[in-house]
């Protein structure tokens, strides 16, 4: 796993930036999947390639554990010319109003070692560090270049 | 549109088929694992999950596939996989569990293995 004091910083063209913000609960993940596949097919990216991030954003979000704290996910998205870094945030908040999905069951542990190795397996980079304090996790994936 | 997800139980000329579509995610493991535990403790130790109509599966499906396959061995039996789609298969590849399950092409596949 590789690490960086500020991963999102690093791009050499000028980024657009979109953020996310999510209560922690299970049926709300998939928004984080939406949003990736959507950023990620404007940047083009290909199909193979957009399927990859829909699955590393999720593994993403569950390597911080959210089935033990309650709060919000909070996403930011970069884009540059060649790549796209995706951030995810575990930022506290009140306990007992997220913990559950609609479906009343509660979030499910992550599997240990499994999300390792699939965001090992789908992306060019990823990493932990803190925000403000709070456990953040970031990938970064670039794009395969159609040779013209 | 995302095909939402659903499971179905159906009978086979050998074990139990759970029959499972749509995405297994964090939102929908729970489910999947109620129903392997419930088909396991009705004295299934044999089950043959069909994920042919899977089009998305995280860690969580994959742990709680785990978990099933571990209470069926434990039962004296074994969970059988079918999956076909090579996205679905890659990420049993990634992780290695591709050498830990039974995976099979069909169902038909999976019921002649399972019955020998």
């Amino acid at each position: 796993m590789m690490s960086s004091p500020d991963p999102l910083a690093r791009s050499s063209s000028r980024p657009d930036v979109v953020e996310l913000r999510l209560p922690v609960m299970a049926d709300l993940i998939v928004l984080a999947r939406l949003t990736t596949a959507t950023l990620a097919a404007r940047a083009g990216f290909d199909v193979e390639e957009i399927e990859d991030l829909r699955l590393a954003v999720e593994e993403l979000c569950l390597t911080l554990r959210p089935n033990e704290q309650q709060g919000t996910l909070h996403l930011e998205f970069r884009q540059s010319d060649d790549d796209i870094e995706i951030a995810c945030t575990l930022e506290p908040g009140p306990p007992g109003l997220h913990r559950h999905g609609a479906n009343g069951l509660p979030l499910p542990a992550p599997e240990d070692g499994l999300s390792d190795r699939i965001l090992e397996a789908l992306v060019d980079e990823h990493g932990h560090d803190t925000r403000d304090g709070n456990p953040r996790a970031w990938l970064r994936k670039s794009r395969t270049r159609v040779q013209g | 549109m995302e095909q939402p997800f659903e499971m179905r139980s159906g009978t086979s000329d050998g074990p139990p088929v759970l029959e499972v579509m749509g995405e297994i995610d964090v939102a929908t493991a729970p489910f999947l694992k109620e129903r392997l535990q419930e088909m396991v403790l009705a004295g299934n130790a044999t089950i043959i999950v069909d994920l042919l109509g899977v089009t998305f599966l995280d860690s969580t499906a994959l742990g709680v596939l785990v978990g099933g396959l571990n209470a069926c061995r434990d039962a004296g039996g074994a969970l059988h996989l079918v999956v076909s789609e090579p996205r679905i298969l890659k990420v049993f590849d990634i992780t290695g569990l591709a050498d830990v399950f039974p995976i099979h092409a069909s169902v038909a596949d999976a019921t002649r293995s399972a019955g020998r």
